[in-house]
């Protein structure tokens, strides 16, 4: 090949100025070069044709460079190169060699606005590639962030079902073996919780005797006492975990108090199914929810007591003190397991209240519906968790959903709002 | 620092600052309490520091009752005051060193915080409160 290039070279050195029609392949001595490297790999395309004459009029700079090279090697490959630039300057001072490649009638010389032109044309090709880089990238992030969010929606889930057990604590360390081990009692208890309630379920429908009912009813208080010493058990070891109530679903963590169900709370739920009550029976529950209420405001005013005892210990003092100051801290927060049992221990003893004041059949309703509404309160843990949201769609959905709470009233206003 | 007097007085203090000096030091520890058990309607033995004794301290105020307060680590002979507690924790059955607080309502044992929460959620603390003084209706 390199033997006939000068010719040819030559040949279109002389003709080119006459062979503007000619293919690519009649181009200057650098098109030559780059064109044939190019038709050789790309199909003749006009892409293909601006993206050569960019790059030939690349190679056309960097032949200035190596025919500084050319000059101190002399060697075989810059000496082509070499020969190549001076007859290229040679036909650039005669005419502009990029006007070959476009295929047209090319005897004008390279003028501002046709070089204006190519450089509009590299740079929107230039910009092309840009954007396209800039759309795999979005889509890449896009993809990311879906799989983001239905790993999250997956854990929040799986966490709820008492799943992960590993390393998810309040406290943000891992659950201690106590903690572990009481979130594993607690789900068995849950279990427990469904064959006790059907049992009374099943018996106050048989109308069973009283007698019958009782010991159901007070196999139920059993269960409950069960749950209160497990939690006093744990208390020993890992009391954050009962009072931060993470064994809990996020909307029965949301109303807990000092680790558990608010007794005066649960029994102003009751007052309302509880039907029929003696007189006798109704004051007894008013007197107990105030006596719960009582009781609860003492030990929330003790633990506040605690909270601020915990907070003037460290925040201030001289860092001598340092050490002294945390075993003293220590000490302190030790006394949140008394609180927690106190407040375990009231709900226990409402509970067996309750079942003082009340007849076997209405003890049974009673705890009936203790059970199934902390049933349907943990049920509305899990639908809240894994309702539909549509991260992507944002506003659109959002302002979907309006519309639709819209239409849902018939008013005047809907009509204007559309 | 847990002072009594941040209570604003709702309850009556022992005789002698904070009961300091005057209820301590000498004789047998069970006797004492007896003793002072006997001398008011409400009577709570107690810790400065602890929390739990402000929660029970709280309670009564809460219920409208004035109990008398005796805080432990501030009698005048803190040896005479440590042995009333270790002799608190035998009255009232405590394996661990969580006596306090404990409650005497007209002259008998009531017991620490779980037994007054328990009675007091059973009915029977405000009507032993009546029977004692310390409450009307």
């Amino acid at each position: 090949m390199f033997p006939s290039w000068p010719m040819r070279f030559h040949h279109q050195q002389q003709g080119s100025s006459r062979s503007g029609g000619e293919s690519t392949d009649s181009g200057s001595g650098v098109n030559t070069i780059s064109s044939k490297a190019e038709a050789n790999i790309e199909p003749e395309s006009p892409i293909s044709r601006k993206a050569a004459s960019s790059s030939s009029d690349h190679y056309h700079f960097q032949h200035h460079q190596m025919d500084q090279l050319a000059v101190s090697n002399g060697g075989a490959g810059p000496s082509s190169s070499s020969h190549h630039h001076i007859q290229q300057q040679n036909q650039s001072a005669d005419k502009p060699p990029n006007e070959k490649r476009k295929g047209i009638s090319s005897e004008k010389p390279l003028d501002a606005k046709t070089l204006r032109r190519l450089a509009q044309n590299r740079e929107a090709a230039r910009k092309s590639r840009l954007r396209k880089k800039v759309q795999a990238y979005v889509q890449q992030l896009e993809t990311s962030r879906i799989k983001l969010s239905q790993l999250e929606q997956e854990l929040q889930r799986a966490r709820q079902q008492g799943l992960f057990l590993g390393g998810c604590s309040g406290a943000g360390g891992n659950l201690s073996s106590a903690a572990a081990m009481f979130d594993m009692e607690y789900a068995r208890w849950l279990e427990d919780d469904l064959r006790h309630m059907s049992e009374l379920r099943a018996g106050l429908h048989a109308h069973l005797s009283d007698s019958d009912l009782r010991i159901t009813v007070d196999r139920y208080i059993s269960h409950y006492d069960e749950i209160f010493r497990l939690k006093g058990v744990t208390a020993k070891s890992d009391v954050f975990h009962l009072i931060t109530g993470v064994w809990a679903t996020p909307a029965e963590r949301c109303f807990l108090w000092m680790g558990g169900f608010r007794p005066s709370e649960l029994i102003k739920m009751l007052i309302s199914q509880l039907d029929p009550l003696t007189e006798q029976q109704v004051m007894g529950i008013y007197s107990l929810q105030h006596s719960s209420q009582q009781a609860e405001e003492a030990l929330s005013q003790g633990l506040d007591q605690l909270q601020q005892s915990l907070v003037d210990t460290i925040a201030g003092g001289p860092v001598i003190d340092g050490m002294q100051q945390m075993a003293v801290a220590l000490g302190k927060l030790a006394n949140l397991e008394g609180f927690v049992r106190q407040a375990d221990n009231l709900r226990q003893q409402t509970l067996h209240q309750l079942r003082r004041i009340l007849t076997v059949r209405q003890a049974a309703r009673c705890f009936l519906v203790i059970g199934e509404y902390y049933g349907r309160l943990r049920a509305l843990s899990s639908l809240w968790a894994s309702r539909p949201r549509d991260t992507l769609m944002g506003d659109e959905n959002s302002c979907q959903t309006t519309t639709d709470l819209q239409m849902v009233q018939p008013s005047q206003s809907h009509f204007t709002n559309f | 620092m847990y002072q009594t007097e941040s209570w604003g007085s709702p309850y009556v203090p022992a005789s002698g600052r904070n009961g300091v000096g005057s209820y301590a030091g000498g004789g047998d520890p069970f006797e004492r309490i007896e003793q002072l058990a006997a001398e008011s309607a409400v009577v709570i033995f107690s810790i400065s520091s602890c929390c739990m004794c402000h929660a029970i301290k709280r309670l009564f105020c809460g219920m409208g009752v004035n109990p008398t307060v005796y805080e432990l680590d501030q009698a005048g002979d803190p040896i005479a005051g440590k042995e009333m507690e270790m002799a608190l924790m035998r009255l009232i059955g405590a394996s661990s060193a969580a006596a306090l607080p404990v409650v005497f309502v007209g002259g008998k044992l009531v017991g620490a915080m779980d037994r007054v929460m328990a009675s007091h959620i059973n009915g029977t603390l405000v009507p032993l409160l009546k029977d004692a003084g310390a409450l009307w209706l």
